[in-house]
Order: C-alpha cells, then structure tokens, then sequence
C-alpha cells in the first residue's frame, strides 16, 4: 500500500499553521513588549538590538512551543500508529488509518516526530531553567562568601570548584547512571526509611542550598521586624521542606509531588557541573562590587555580612549575571542532550531531543531516515542558538553607553 | 599681526545616540596665537574635553562636526585627508590625557614608546631618536633617565608617568600642546611640580597650548587667556585677568563665588552657590542656557533667541561674553550672602585619639611565609575633637587618612593606642560588635556620589533600612514618615523617596549621603571629601548643607581632605599627615601663617587659587612619596623636605609646641620655624566679587 505523501510546500506551512498560537503569543509579546520597553530595564533594551531580538524571538518561539504543546502536536508523545509503513516514514507521510499527518515523518516505533519535537520543548524547558536556577543558587551561596572573605574560604572553595571543572563530565555521569551507584536502598532512620544513593544524596545537598538562601535572604532582611520575618520565613521552610521532600526522597506526604529517579540523577548531575561555573562568576563580580562606597557604607551601619552580600552586592550584580544566566540555560540544555544522546538521562521513551536523537543514531548514515536524528537536533540547535543570541544582545546593550 | 596657530570659528560638534542627537559644542570659537597658552575651564559636560577631541578630529564612531571650521597655522583641518591627519597628530599637534597609566602602553618600554614618534614623524635613525628621548626625559626632570627609559609604565609613579606622557608629547616640537585635565589624577604636591614644568617648557619652546582643567585656580596659574563654558558654549572669553577681575557673564561670576579662595570664610564671607543644577544636553532652555540659574534673568530678553558673543570693552581686549544684559547689570555689587551663623562655640572635648597605631603585615613569599614586612599605616595618632567643632585631617593619598577613617568606623581594629568618644574606648571594637546605639554615633560621608548609594534600591528604602538598623521609629510606618523629614532636612523633594538613585544627580546623591550619616543624630560624622568629585557650582550648596546640619545637630564633624581651599573654609582646627604620621596641627588660622611645618608649606604652596590677588611663595617638592614599605627611620618627610638636616632628621620626630595647642612636629628648632616666610600674601586690591 503506497501513502499519501506531501510536497515540500505543504509541509512548511502545514507546520507553520499548527504553530498558530505560538505566532499569536509571540505577536502580541514582541509588540506589548515595545510598547512598555521602558519599564523592562534590562530585557527593555532588547528592541534596539536586532540580534537581540531575534534571540528573544527564538527562545520564546520554544517558550510557547512548550506552554501550548497540546494544541500543536497532533498526536500524543508516545502514541504510535500501527499503519503500515508509518515507521521510519518520511516527512509529510500521511497515516492512511486517520489521515493524520506526519509533518516531520515517523521514527523507528511510527511516532510523530514533530510533535515528539514539540512535547520534548517541554521536558527541555522545565529541566534546563530549573536545573540552572538551582546552580544559580548553589554557586551565589558559596560565590559570595568567598569574594566577599577572600582568604582561606576563597582558597578552598575555588580549589573545590577548580576540582570539578576538571573532572571529565562524561566520565562523571557515567558513575552517576551506573546501577550500583544509581539504584537507591532504603535506608531505615527508625521512624520511616527513606531512599539513599549517590544521586540522591547530591541532590538532597543541592536542593537544601534554595531553601538556606530565601531563609537567609529573609532574616538580614526582616532581622528587626519580627512579624514579618516570621511570615516570610514561616511560607518558605513549609514550602520548602514539603517541595523539598517530595522531589529528593520522593516522600511527599500528600502525594502530590515527585521526581522521577531519572530525572533527579539529571538535575543532581548538571547542577554539580554547572555550579562551579556560577560560582567563579559570582566570585569575581563580588570582589568588584564589595569595594563599592554603598558596601563600606552598609558595613558602617552595622550590617551583617550575609545582609551585605545578599541585598547590596548580588542585586548590583544582576546585569551580568541574566546575560551568564541566559547563556547556561543554553549549555544546560546541551548538557541535557549530551546526556540523552549517551542514554543517560531521561526513561528511554522520554520525546526530550538528545534521547531522541540517540534514537535516530542508528538511521543516520541512511539518508531516508537522516531525518529522525536530524530534526529534533534543528530543535536543540535553534532553542541554543535564541538562547545565546539573546545574551549576545543584552550583553552588547548593556555594555553601550 | 601674527597668524594664529588654531583658529576655530562657530565650531558645533554632536554625538549621535540611540535618543537622537546630542549637542555637545554648540557656536564655539577660539583663537590661539603663537606662545599663547589658552584655559578652556567648565563643569562636567560642559564640552570642553570634546572641544580638544574636536581639534584632534579624533571624536569616535558617533559624534560629528556639524558645522564651523577648525584651521590650523591658516589650514582647515576638514579638508586635510586622514592621512595628512595621522602626519599632524603626534607631531604638530599633541594630546596629554588625564589618566598618565592609560596613555601608556603597559606592554611596551618607555624608551621604545618615545623613540617610536620620533622615527615615525621624523624618520630618523633609532639611535639618533634614542638619545633626543633621553635628553628629553632629562628636560622633564626625571631623575636617572637611562633606568627610566628601561622600565615598564608600571614601574613609575602616576607623577614620573605623566611626565613621561609629556615629554612624549613634546618629542616632535608640535606647536599645539593640548593638556587635558593632566593633573586631575595627581596628588597636589605632584601637580604642582607639573604644572611648573609644562609653564617652564611653554617658555622655552615657544608651544602653544591648551589647557582644559575644571579647576579655576590651576587655569589661573598656567594660562595667558581663559574661555569659560557651559552647557557647550563658550560664555566668557579674555585674558585671566580681565575675565577673573572684570568678568562680564553672571555665571564666571558665580564660579568664582563659589570657590573658597583665601579670605573667605564661613561666617564672614560664606560661600555662595550657584543655584540649580547644569541643564542636561537634550533639556537646555531657549535663549540663555544659564538663564534659569542666573540672579539677571530678565524675561523676554534672556529666553527668546539664542544669544551670540557680544564683545566686551575694545578689540584689541579680545574679551568677550555671551550675555544679552551686559550693560544692565551692575557687575561691582555686593552679593547678598544670605543668612551668616553666628560662629559654633565648640563644647567639651567628644572625641580624643591617644597614640593610635595601625599596623598591616605583607609577606612577600609564595606560600604566605617569607619575609614579613610591617606597612605602618597610622603611626602615633593623638588629637582630639571637640563638640561641635570641625576637624580637618589634610594630606595626600597614602597619608593614612582613609585607614584611620575606617578604624573609627570599626572596619579595621587599632593595632595599638585608644580611640575614645565620650567613655567607650573604640579602637579594638570591630563594627559587629558595637552595638546600634554605638554604630549610630559614629556615622560617615564619602566620597563618590555616584559609588555611595544602592543602585537597586530606592531612596526611602535605603534611608528606611539606615533608621531600622539604628532602632529609631516603632513601625515601618513612623520610619517612613521619619524618612520624609530626613529629606526635608537636606533639602530635597519628598518625591524622591520612590525614585532609583540613577534619577539623581551627584549633589543630589550627595546629600542623600549627608541625610543618611545624620540619621541616628550622630556624635561624630566622618566626611571623607565629601564634595571633591561634584561640580564645582553644586559643592558650595553641598558643603553648605553640611555645616549647617552640623551646627543645628552640634555634631563633631572630622572633614577628610587634599584640598586646603575647603580645609581653611570649613574647619576649625587641622591636622596635617603624611605617611601615616601626622606632621603639624592646630587651629586654622594657626596652620595657614607660620610657623609652619616643611610640609604645611610646601603643600600651601602647591594648591592653586582661583584668586589673582593672591601672591603665592614658590615652594616645590622634588622627589615622590615613598612607598609605605619603606618607610624612612624618624621623620617620613625629610626624603622630600627642602629643610633636611643630614644625621638629624633620621633620628625620632620632636614636637615643638606653640600657643593655641599649635603642635608641629619637627627637627627644625622653634626659633627657625617661627622665622619662616608666609607662603600666601594678599595683595590689598579688592576683590571683583566684592
């Protein structure tokens, strides 16, 4: 049985009509955007730079690629069609069985590339801002004070940092995702048992650091204003500990929260490799700032160190710090699909592009089926490529006049 | 008569941005004959650096002549290609910019820097451009040019620096010198030696030159004729003394009412600022760009069509002013001074300083070990500072005056010796440990005003956390309203509380400073030059501010300076340091008449006034300040003192006491110093602002 194939032209504005919300969206915050650029600050002068721009434009084209994922895909990430001929099926195959296209063709299983694509924005988007965030948090943490002290902190905590960038990081997850390091044991703490491995135990480290920052942040802030100290500290360690909870051990008492084991060994593994970044970074920027007359100043004052770092030299440090922030999200994601590639990551089935692109590997040196490898690697590459443009534009902008 | 070497006729150059275009120079011009050395003073932005960049026709990717011409020896520079430019720059026309570090290549030798002009201007043989380079640091007064011309930037001192700069300049015998701010970056006595070298190689070589300076007094001292600017036009032009004794434009007039020059004082003859603030480039008013801070504004002649230069008295006085009202205005009248305080009877003493040491260790080894050397960075501080008094503490940088500032704010402890306000000894109590009540006490005002506030918070927040650390106010509510009259107090606009420090100006971030040391009604302020980075117009209404809150809040100010114009102004009492010691103190009137110390003196004479009737002794240290590392055995200052005694000065400093608690500490005996001449002498002719 022959399937019905479409031309070239077809599939471009095919795929281009079942971005139409994407196009809405990005419309209408492009130009809104214009309008109140003023009071955007940093992200306002983006539309004076057209590289900027264009970065801004691709990054939110995947932004709303993921928030509107199911009215774009056409079919369900892990759906198959059991058409013949469906799998491998080149781009603009239409399934004979319901007359769904396949924009991008089929992969080995005769799923919907494109809207595996499309779901695997997603997966891309939540993991790689997030897992950065949390690096964000860990490096400021130990950045900070080790600008800020200088000496013997600074000395060991850059030796520690320094250990880490040299370590090979394929090497390194490998031991992550070995079975015997990965797979956690119950550990019984008499009371209740909880799950203990490798992974777990980085990422119960890093994910305290969030919860110790906003309780830090908090108390230099509210030292002296009691109810106010007790609110905000009070929201945060509930909040914290039951986020907490339910994402590292997987315990959360109401059921609602939990992280697949997979995915809490690729958040442990970039934030440990991405935090040292963040941590030379901030390092430096505070021992620019810390010689500011408005620190002596706090300082004279009678200010505790921590307020001092947290409230008068990271907020003054933020310029630089979007731009590197903008710029990790892109290695992050890269990071992402190196460690899918690797089939380190994610469940096997998962649609986030470097599994997919693994998958694809063996059809590559076909140039039928180049494409199953081929497009989700176009996705990496466009969402990477917005994401640097975008620092490369807000880092010119901020450095004129 | 002679042609001029730079003629530069209804020069308007401006800068394109992003916001359109921005006038920079608008309607200038300029003559410079041959030998004539012309000061082109202003305000920040007033266009007077783009003036000289204009000349070199070096003004970057976006700034433009619009119009007007710039002709050098009778040629338009406009039509000469680039490269008949690149020919000119370097070696008929040259450049001395203010930072000396960055003219240099740090990369480079000096001796290479300085033989590459000439064998690229002049073609010469290296050997032959070698040695004119050598003799030209020799003319410079560099001490042992051959190490000089063997070094690294790195290796000299900011003065050896610029003076490398200069004789750079010189190398090709241009017939244009344009100095830009050269010695704004240079400590008072180092500028002094400077600003008598360029005067001394003028003389001999015939240069012409261009000066730019904010500073009034050094133009005075340097220049034949002065072109005053603002907001980027030229508003006064004429000889120095015509325009510093028969001014005709309201604005040179308050200028120079707004410095301190010797004879003014602040209860006789206070200071009187010029109200307002420099217009910004795209907000200048019709007419008169001066017009909405003039005394003279006269609706309907001031505001409604651009005003040219009008020429002032004959041709031959080449004087001109850009003011519709010259012939109204009563230019001899007394200026109304406002209210004069009664003067501050100081109270007890609030803060005694008895033999404060403080030391640091260096090692010089790789693993912290090595040699451990001591930098001793206050050495036998003892003075102290009544209620209500105001103490200067003068000297140049490296005097120690900033670590001594922080040991009594608590960001250093003492190494030895006693700081003590009221009863509690505060010299070993790090900040941390004060305590609010203490912390409040002791409160400072810096320097830069553009450094001292939170660019990420907004005003009344940051005055808010200030009154929340010192526990003043019950609620957020009452330090809010607490807040507002902490505006009020330092004169600004209740508005402000929600704005971003980025909205205001310098003297306007400036007294949010002064109202966030004064919040916790301190015992002592520390104010750590606290106008020297504002507009000159803008510091007389800072400083004003200051010591009236001061005298209101009967506060013990300490006034942290290298400028001797302020110092005799402002305080009641000085203290002069140097390397850590201090050399000389007493009351004020004490420190300016002799008996004085070596470097009283020669800091008194180095300082320039802004007055032509002052006739100043010439008085000119050689040699640099050494490094704090070595320290020399007794007294600091004998490397540079023109008084030293051989085998007497190494030994340990004596104090020679005279009345009034006047303390110097020298090897000189008492009889020599009371004998020495007075630096300053007023020659009795009044004063045009009198």
């Amino acid at each position: 049985m022959e399937l019905e194939q479409l031309g070239s032209l077809e599939i471009i504005f095919g795929i281009l009509g079942r971005f139409l919300p994407v196009w809405i969206a990005l419309g209408v915050c492009l130009i809104g955007g214009y309008f109140i650029r003023a009071k955007l600050g940093q992200f306002g002068r983006l539309w004076d730079s057209r590289i900027g721009l264009v970065g801004l434009g691709v990054t939110l084209f995947w932004v709303f690629t993921a928030l509107f994922a199911d009215l774009i895909a056409v079919m369900g990430p892990l759906e198959q069609s059991f058409t013949f001929g469906m799998k491998k099926s080149a781009p603009g195959t239409v399934d004979a069985e319901n007359g769904i296209v396949f924009f991008l063709g089929g992969d080995n299983l005769a799923r919907d590339i494109f809207s595996r694509i499309v779901y695997g924005s997603q997966v891309v988007l939540i993991i790689a801002p997030i897992a950065t965030l949390i690096a964000y948090m860990v490096g400021s943490s130990l950045g900070l004070p080790a600008g800020f002290y200088g000496g013997t902190i600074d000395t060991v905590m850059g030796f520690m940092a320094n250990l880490v960038l040299a370590f090979p990081v394929i090497l390194l997850f490998y031991l992550l995702v070995t079975p015997e390091v990965r797979d956690p044991t119950m550990v019984n703490l008499g009371l209740f048992e909880i799950p203990w491995s490798i992974p777990i135990a980085l990422a119960a480290v890093f994910f305290l650091f969030p919860i110790g920052f906003l309780c830090l942040m908090w108390f230099t802030k509210y030292e002296k204003n009691r109810g106010k100290l007790q609110a905000y500290m009070g929201v945060t360690i509930v909040l914290g500990i039951w986020v907490y909870v339910g994402l590292v051990f997987d315990a959360d008492p109401l059921g609602i929260l939990s992280l697949d084991p997979n995915e809490l060994n690729v958040f442990a593994a970039v934030v440990f490799v991405s935090a040292p970044g963040v941590f030379r970074i901030v390092r430096g920027l505070t021992l620019d700032i810390k010689t500011r007359d408005y620190v002596a100043a706090a300082q004279t004052r009678g200010e505790r160190p921590w307020y001092i770092m947290l409230w008068e030299i990271l907020p003054n440090a933020r310029g630089p710090l979007i731009v590197d922030f903008c710029l990790r999200i892109g290695y992050t994601t890269i990071l992402l699909g190196t460690l899918g590639f690797f089939g380190l990551g994610l469940q096997p089935e998962s649609p986030d592009w470097g599994t997919m692109i693994n998958h694809g590997r063996p059809f590559v040196r076909l140039a039928d089926t180049a494409h199953i490898a081929l497009f989700p690697a176009v996705a990496l590459m466009s969402l990477v490529l917005g994401l640097n443009l975008l620092a490369d534009g807000m880092r010119e902008e901020s450095l004129k006049d | 008569m002679t042609e001029p070497i730079l003629e530069i006729e209804d020069l308007n150059i401006s800068f394109y941005t992003r916001k359109g275009e921005i006038p920079a120079v608008m309607d200038f011009s300029m003559t410079v004959m041959p030998g004539e050395t012309m000061g082109l003073v202003g305000e920040s932005g007033c266009g007077k650096s783009t003036v000289s960049l204009g000349i070199m026709r070096y003004l970057g990717k976006n700034g433009r002549i619009k119009s007007g011409s710039i002709k050098f020896k009778g040629r338009d520079m406009a039509t000469m290609s680039d490269e008949e430019l690149r020919e000119l720059r370097g070696s008929a026309i040259s450049m001395v910019y203010q930072e000396p570090m960055a003219s240099l290549n740090p990369a480079m030798k000096i001796g290479t820097q300085l033989t590459e002009v000439l064998t690229i201007h002049e073609g010469i043989s290296e050997k032959e451009a070698y040695d004119r380079a050598a003799e030209m640091v020799a003319s410079v007064r560099l001490p042992d040019p051959d190490r000089i011309m063997g070094a690294f930037p790195h290796q000299l001192s900011g003065g050896q620096q610029q003076r490398v700069v200069i004789s750079m300049a010189l190398l090709s015998r241009p017939a244009l010198l344009l100095l830009d701010e050269p010695t704004t970056a240079l400590d008072v006595t180092v500028e002094a030696g400077i600003v008598d070298l360029i005067k001394d190689l003028a003389r001999e070589m015939g240069t012409s030159m261009i000066f730019v300076s904010h500073n009034l007094g050094l133009i005075l001292e340097t220049c034949d004729r002065i072109t005053v600017m603002y907001s980027g036009e030229a508003v006064e032009e004429g000889d120095i003394d015509t325009v510093f004794n028969k001014m005709r434009h309201p604005y040179t007039k308050g200028l120079l009412r707004s410095i301190p020059v010797p004879g003014a004082d602040k209860y006789s003859k206070p200071l009187v600022a010029i109200p307002g603030q420099l217009p910004l480039p795209h907000e200048r008013p019709t007419g008169c760009n001066f017009g909405p801070r003039c005394d003279h504004f006269a609706d309907g002649v001031c505001n409604q069509h651009d005003v040219k230069m009008h020429p002032v008295g004959s041709e031959t006085d080449r004087h001109r002013s850009r003011c519709e009202r010259i012939g109204e205005i009563n230019w001899d009248a007394a200026i109304d001074l406002g209210d004069v305080g009664e003067p501050i009877v100081p109270g007890d003493v609030v803060l005694t300083v008895d033999n404060l040491k403080k030391h640091y260790s260096v090692s010089s080894g790789m693993f912290g070990g090595g040699d451990t050397r001591t930098v001793k960075a206050n050495e036998n501080l003892s003075f102290d500072a009544r209620e209500a008094e105001t103490v200067a503490i003068v000297g140049e940088s490296g005097c120690g005056k900033s670590t001594f500032a922080k040991v009594l704010m608590g960001l250093e402890t003492a190494t030895e010796g006693q700081v003590t306000l009221g009863n509690l000894d505060l010299s070993h109590i790090p900040v941390e440990e004060r305590g609010p009540s203490t912390v409040s006490q002791v409160q400072m005002v810096f320097q830069n005003p553009f450094d001292t506030l939170n660019p990420s918070m907004t005003i009344g927040d940051q005055i808010c956390r200030v009154l929340e650390m010192f526990e003043v106010g019950e609620s957020d509510a009452d330090r809010w309203g607490k807040m507002l009259e902490l505006l009020d107090l330092v004169k600004l606009p209740r508005e402000f509380a929600t704005r971003m420090p980025r909205q205001l100006s310098g003297g306007q971030k400036q007294r949010i400073g002064i109202a966030r040391a004064f919040a916790g009604r301190p015992k002592l302020v520390v104010a750590d030059e606290p106008v020297s980075a504002l507009d000159v117009s803008v510091q007389a209404a800072v400083t004003k501010l200051l010591t009236d809150i001061q005298r209101e809040s009967r506060t013990t100010m300490l006034f942290i300076s290298h400028d001797l114009g302020v110092v005799r102004y402002l305080a009641d009492r000085v203290v002069v340091m140097y390397l850590g010691e201090i050399m000389e103190q007493g009351p004020t009137e004490q420190i300016f008449a002799p008996p004085y110390h070596p470097y009283t003196e020669a800091l008194l004479s180095a300082v320039p006034v802004a007055d032509t009737h002052v006739q100043k002794r010439h008085v000119v240290l050689e040699g640099e300040l050494p490094s704090p590392l070595n320290r020399p055995q007794g007294c600091p200052f004998q490397t540079r003192c023109n008084y030293v005694i051989p085998g007497v000065c190494d030994k340990p400093l004596p104090s020679r006491t005279f009345e009034n608690d006047h303390v110097v500490h020298c090897h000189l005996d008492t009889a020599t110093l009371e004998t020495m001449e007075p630096v300053i002498k007023m020659t009795d002719a009044p004063t045009a602002a009198e």
